[in-house]
């Protein structure tokens, strides 16, 4: 029975995200605009920047366990390896922001359509409600990343660096994209719910949703700049923790978004 | 089939309901009147289980709407203030949503065999959208319905929607009634509850009268004759006010409004003494008070108080 319900509120999710034309362009395009813009910098800077002296100081920036590994590399590959390299943290980006749009929308859908009275006069239970939500979000916001990941890998075939994919496509990559986006996208769409609960109007949600999902952008910042360096065990540690801040940020959510304040409150 | 003991609620420092006692029978309709801002909405939502009260206790089909909200979504249908659908989704897609969160029901089958009942199979695929006001209060309806619900909450179910449109749905109600499913009508419109209800509960925070429409206008009021004569004289009006069984006569020109403990049985002797007194009767009938005026009566006087 509950996952029927579960599976019910994440069919209707979909769609009335599908039967808006504006809303279906921004989950379709958004991470299209992403990869299409991180690749075509990473195009630019490495065209620019290869064989010139900046490559080889810059490179010694770089951190020491990403320039080791790289010895038989020309510069200009090792520096396009280091950029290229970014690109997973950079797509945390896609199910941070789908995953929070879709949190807002579908909350807010309710208080403009005021169809939460109806549905809580019927036997759903506010965590199935949630949980429907939640996968309706979660799910094509990972998928989305993993889309862009794959249009990534392809353009880098396509661009000549086909050679360069045995040092991207790292233990790294691989933990980001298959546990660390599932974690982020469920608990950026976690965080968009409890932004949602606790506004008195869906302007408030929204502006509620945009700063609490700052978090996950200055992690994103933490990488793409340097300040720290996620090898495989840390992005392993760091998933695994923000899959645990999940499960306690789900119970939150359930715990705020409560019924009666959204139906009293919400004019 | 609803009973409430001394159910009550406060949001924060405002009291929304106070004390509220009252038993609503199975099968009955029960007509929940008051001023906007008496408290209505929020006993609905406190019945239906959406609200929990601040004190005191309910019970809907014999389970306590503040301790298993899910089972008795299970029996009760709401139709709210405001309709409530998925604008961007079909009328047939909305229902099979909403029905898909009760145990044991065929969607399908019960999502078109309201939209049929309700007039609405040709639009069925529209977007609620497009629905005019009524449409959507008919698939509000349909909603409501969808899992056969024993008990029905419908608040101002007809507000805003055309005289033919709102008789529609008063016939509709009466069917509903009729197949024995109990009825709490929350609604300003009078008329409405005098033709549907059985009885008419008056609010304004707390209970101020629960009776028939009936015995609440004779509580209220005395029961009057009005009696059209050719003229009136002295002699005539001190012959009618010794009569035993007037408890008060009033003139206004050529008219009398006899005020009678039993206008049933007071009436014909009432008219013998008039026309023994030399008074030429044009008319007779009874002032019936209505519903309207009874109301006004109940929630001035509790203002007053």
């Amino acid at each position: 029975m509950t996952a029927r319900r579960v599976l019910n509120v994440l069919r209707k999710e979909w769609a009335v995200m599908a039967a808006s034309v504006s809303n279906l362009l921004y989950v379709v395009l958004i991470p299209l605009l992403l990869t299409g813009q991180a690749l075509f910098l990473i195009w630019l800077v490495s065209r620019f920047v290869a064989g010139q002296t900046a490559t080889a100081a810059m490179l010694q920036a770089a951190p020491q366990a990403t320039a080791g590994v790289l010895p038989n590399l020309s510069a200009a590959d090792q520096f396009r390896v280091l950029l290229l390299s970014q690109f997973h943290f950079f797509l945390l980006v896609v199910p941070a922001m789908i995953a929070n749009v879709f949190a807002t929308l579908s909350i807010v859908e309710e208080k403009i359509t005021r169809t939460l009275e109806p549905l809580l006069a019927t036997p759903v239970r506010t965590w199935e409600l949630l949980a429907g939500k939640a996968l309706s979000g979660a799910i094509p916001a990972f998928l989305a990343a993993w889309t862009c990941a794959g249009i990534f890998v392809g353009a880098a075939i396509g661009l000549g660096w086909g050679h360069l994919l045995r040092f991207i496509l790292s233990p790294t990559w691989y933990l980001t994209l298959f546990l660390l986006t599932p974690a982020v996208a469920v608990m950026s769409f976690v965080l968009g719910v409890i932004g949602s609960s606790r506004a008195s109007d869906p302007k408030g949600a929204q502006g509620i949703a945009v700063v609490i999902v700052f978090p996950i952008f200055a992690l994103i910042g933490v990488q793409v700049t340097g300040l720290v360096w996620f090898t495989p065990t840390l992005t392993l540690i760091l998933a695994l923790g923000i899959g645990a801040i999940d499960l306690v940020l789900i119970r939150v959510a359930v715990r705020l978004f409560q019924r009666e304040s959204i139906i009293v409150r919400w004019r | 089939m609803i009973e409430t003991a001394k159910l009550t609620r406060r949001f924060g420092d405002r009291l929304a309901v106070k004390a509220l006692t009252l038993t609503v029978n199975a099968g009955e309709i029960l007509g929940f009147l008051g001023p906007n801002g008496a408290g209505k909405t929020t006993t609905i939502r406190m019945l239906a289980g959406i609200i929990a009260p601040t004190s005191g206790h309910a019970m809907v089909a014999g389970i306590r709407p503040d301790r298993e909200p899910e089972r008795l979504h299970e029996v009760i249908g709401l139709l709210p203030e405001a309709p409530g659908f998925y604008e961007r989704l079909s009328a047939r897609r909305n229902l099979q949503y909403f029905a898909g969160f009760y145990s044991n029901r065929d969607i399908a089958t019960q999502a078109e065999k309201y939209l049929a009942l309700m007039g609405l199979q040709d639009r069925r695929d529209d977007r609620v959208a497009s629905f005019s006001k009524g449409m959507k209060q008919r698939l509000a309806l349909a909603r409501a319905l969808l899992h056969e619900p024993k008990v029905l909450f419908l608040d101002e179910p007809t507000a805003g929607l055309d005289p033919e449109v709102a008789r529609e749905f008063r016939d509709l109600i009466k069917d509903l009634s009729g197949e024995g499913r109990t009825i709490f009508l929350c609604t300003h419109n009078l008329t409405e509850a005098e033709q549907l209800c059985d009885r008419i509960a008056v609010v304004r925070t707390q209970l101020i009268a629960l009776d028939t429409p009936e015995n609440l206008r004779q509580r209220q009021f005395r029961r009057q004759v009005v009696v059209k004569l050719e003229s009136v004289d002295d002699d005539l009006l001190k012959a009618v006010g010794d009569l035993p069984f007037v408890q008060d006569v009033q003139r206004q020109e050529n008219r009398l409004t006899v005020a009678l403990s039993d206008p049933d049985r007071d009436r014909p002797e009432l008219a013998a003494r008039i026309v023994q007194a030399g008074g030429r009767i044009l008319e007779i009938s009874e002032e019936r008070r209505s519903l309207e005026d009874v109301y006004l009566s109940l929630v001035h006087e509790e203002e007053a108080s």
